[in-house]
């Protein structure tokens, strides 16, 4: 009972006016304020108040519980609130579940290809540290951001809370569709690349960034048609005109370099017009960010362009839906379809058909009701839904524990302060997290604009520099307005007088 | 006979006549103690009305309190929603 003065700072009893919708009368709600929760709250009738609470019942509304003044079945109790409400907890849950020992490392893009599997890689959880944001860490570990933030739902994508608990989405159900060449699947942002030597067969699996509802990725065969390192960008028409319209003309073609969207390699496919390639916006994978092309990571993208052959086969599918078996146990990963949500009935009802015929093969009872949940939360993660064969289950992955990098790959570097460069003054802000946040996100485009925050008394100033000279910080300011709306105040060098004065 | 007869009657009405003194004074010490436990009654009452009254105030102020929580929760959100599709706009081409 050591973790009960924990406890009573993190238990908070409301006195519920409204009737409760689950109960359809007075009920109380019981909030837990827990790392890696945003809010989890358990509902209860009076009756339990009654039974659990009875000698704190007289405390004012809305305070914390004094757990050490109720005798010892009552903590007991409060115990099973705390165990009742942590079972909401997905991140938590993924903590408990995990009981492997801590491990350096985990694999993430390159995985053994058994034929009879569907499933590859394994889920890991990670502990986050301060200053860290979702965009990193998925950069880091070979994520989408789409797929970090699914299966860490409430967690804040710019200013977690140190020490949350993160899941690491790093188990897939490969896309149904033959096993060769390049498959990507948009509704799961995963580019899959198969390759068979003499002797086993390898999956390669990168994150991607497609198209934008407006102009969507294309569906269907494909294949690879020519490569190019550093390749030439020559600025489509539409997306010319965009820029035009948003008072940022761009040049009929942009040479290689930090300004060129497709990044140091692309592959040109047999649908004119659609590429896949690199980017020079790499917090951007994850998102429907392009304009119809598949983006990759600076670094996953040498590989797959290093990797692949002229002439490969290149299948774009949408599977919202997936099902699949490893070790005699079935699973089933959903993702939140890319359209509106009822657009994805017809490949939910296609998986619900062929969950049907599995279960009439294997003879035993599929657990329906888990079925729907896993659809509905759509955590992007493979769920065991069904043992294939008797004591199956137990073969079920655990999940790993990841010890945090002294180093995320790919994090923007915020170069020291210097009295004599130039800075922009993006935002003055009263809330801290509103400020780290803009900082987060500026520090993020493409090409990075570093950022900081700097914090007097209760002002929180967001400054994006240093930059060498005057030009630089007006690049840096228009791009800010462009991109991002901020009407930033450009500041020149603090000269040798005003640092006299200012230090007096 | 007659004598003793009046004799017992007497004593009867000598009786009768102090148990109803000492009922009198019965009764005055009651109501006397009526008084004050009415006195008291009325003072644990209106301790009772401003207890209620302090608990109601006490209670329209957690609720209160609760509702601006949940409402910078809810700006707080928005706030970041916000900032996250000028995000996702900025990583257009």
């Amino acid at each position: 009972m050591s973790d009960l003065s924990d406890l009573q700072k993190k238990i908070v009893i409301h006195d519920n006016t409204q009737p409760s919708a689950r109960m359809g009368r007075k009920a109380y709600r019981v909030s837990l304020r827990q790392p890696g929760c945003r809010n989890i709250t358990q509902i209860f009738g009076p009756g339990f108040f009654i039974l659990t609470f009875r000698k704190v019942a007289y405390l004012p509304m809305l305070q914390n519980v004094d757990l050490t003044r109720v005798s010892p079945w009552l903590r007991l109790m409060a115990l099973g609130v705390f165990i009742l409400a942590l079972n909401g907890c997905a991140v938590t849950k993924g903590a408990w579940l995990s009981s492997g020992p801590m491990e350096k490392e985990v694999a993430r893009n390159r995985f053994p290809l058994e034929k009879s599997d569907d499933v590859i890689g394994r889920l890991a959880v990670i502990r986050l540290e301060d200053g860290d944001t979702l965009p990193d860490i998925a950069r880091h570990f070979g994520v989408g951001i789409n797929a970090l933030s699914a299966a860490n739902p409430g967690v804040d994508v710019w200013v977690p809370t140190a020490g949350e608990r993160l899941t690491l989405p790093l188990s897939f159900i490969l896309p149904d569709a033959p096993r060769k060449g390049i498959v990507i699947n948009l509704a799961t942002m995963r580019l899959f690349q198969f390759k068979d030597d003499r002797t086993s067969a390898v999956v390669s699996t990168y994150p991607v960034g497609i198209g934008t509802k407006e102009r969507p990725t294309p569906t269907g065969q494909m294949r690879v048609t020519r490569k190019a390192a550093r390749p030439t960008w020559y600025v489509p028409a539409s997306i010319a005109e965009d820029h035009r319209r948003k008072g940022d003309p761009l040049p009929a073609k942009i040479a290689a370099g930090p300004q060129n969207p497709l990044g140091e390699y692309a592959l040109y496919l047999s649908k004119a017009g659609y590429l896949i390639h690199g980017t020079n916006k790499p917090a951007s994978i994850g998102l429907k960010a392009s304009n119809g092309c598949v983006r990759l990571l600076p670094e996953n993208v040498e590989t797959l362009f290093n990797e692949t052959p002229v002439n490969t086969s290149v299948l774009i599918v949408n599977q919202p839906y997936l099902i699949g078996q490893r070790d005699g146990v079935l699973y089933m990963e959903a993702h939140t379809p890319l359209e509106k949500p009822d657009a994805g009935a017809i490949e939910l009802e296609k998986v619900y058909a062929h969950l049907r015929s599995l279960e009439k093969q294997s003879g035993r009872t599929l657990d329906w009701k888990k079925v729907k949940t896993v659809q509905a939360e759509a955590r992007g993660i493979p769920v065991p839904i069904l043992e294939l064969e008797k004591g199956a289950g137990k073969a079920a992955e655990k999940i790993v524990q990841v010890e945090h990098p002294d180093k995320l790959y790919g994090k923007p570097e915020l170069p020291e302060l210097k009295l004599a460069a130039w800075y922009v003054l993006a935002g003055d802000l009263s809330d801290e997290v509103e400020a780290e946040r803009l900082a987060a996100i500026i520090n993020h485009q493409g090409p990075p604009i570093p950022a900081r925050v700097l914090s007097k008394q209760d002002r929180h100033r967001v400054i994006a520099g240093p930059f060498s000279n005057a030009s630089e910080a007006n690049d840096a300011a228009r791009r800010l307005k462009i991109d991002l709306e901020i009407n930033g105040v450009v500041m020149g060098p603090v000269s040798k007088t005003e640092s006299i004065a200012l230090n007096q | 006979m007659k004598i003793r007869m009046t004799v017992i009657s007497m004593m009867l009405a000598l009786a009768a006549t102090l148990s109803g003194c000492a009922t009198s004074g019965d009764l005055q010490k009651m109501q006397a103690q009526q008084k004050l436990i009415d006195a008291k009654a009325d003072q644990a009452l209106q301790d009772a009305q401003s207890a209620k009254a302090a608990a109601d105030a006490a209670k329209t102020r957690a609720d209160e309190a609760e509702k601006r929580a949940t409402e910078r929760e809810r700006i707080a959100d928005e706030k970041a929603a916000r900032a996250d599709a000028v995000f996702q706009k900025s990583m257009k081409k």
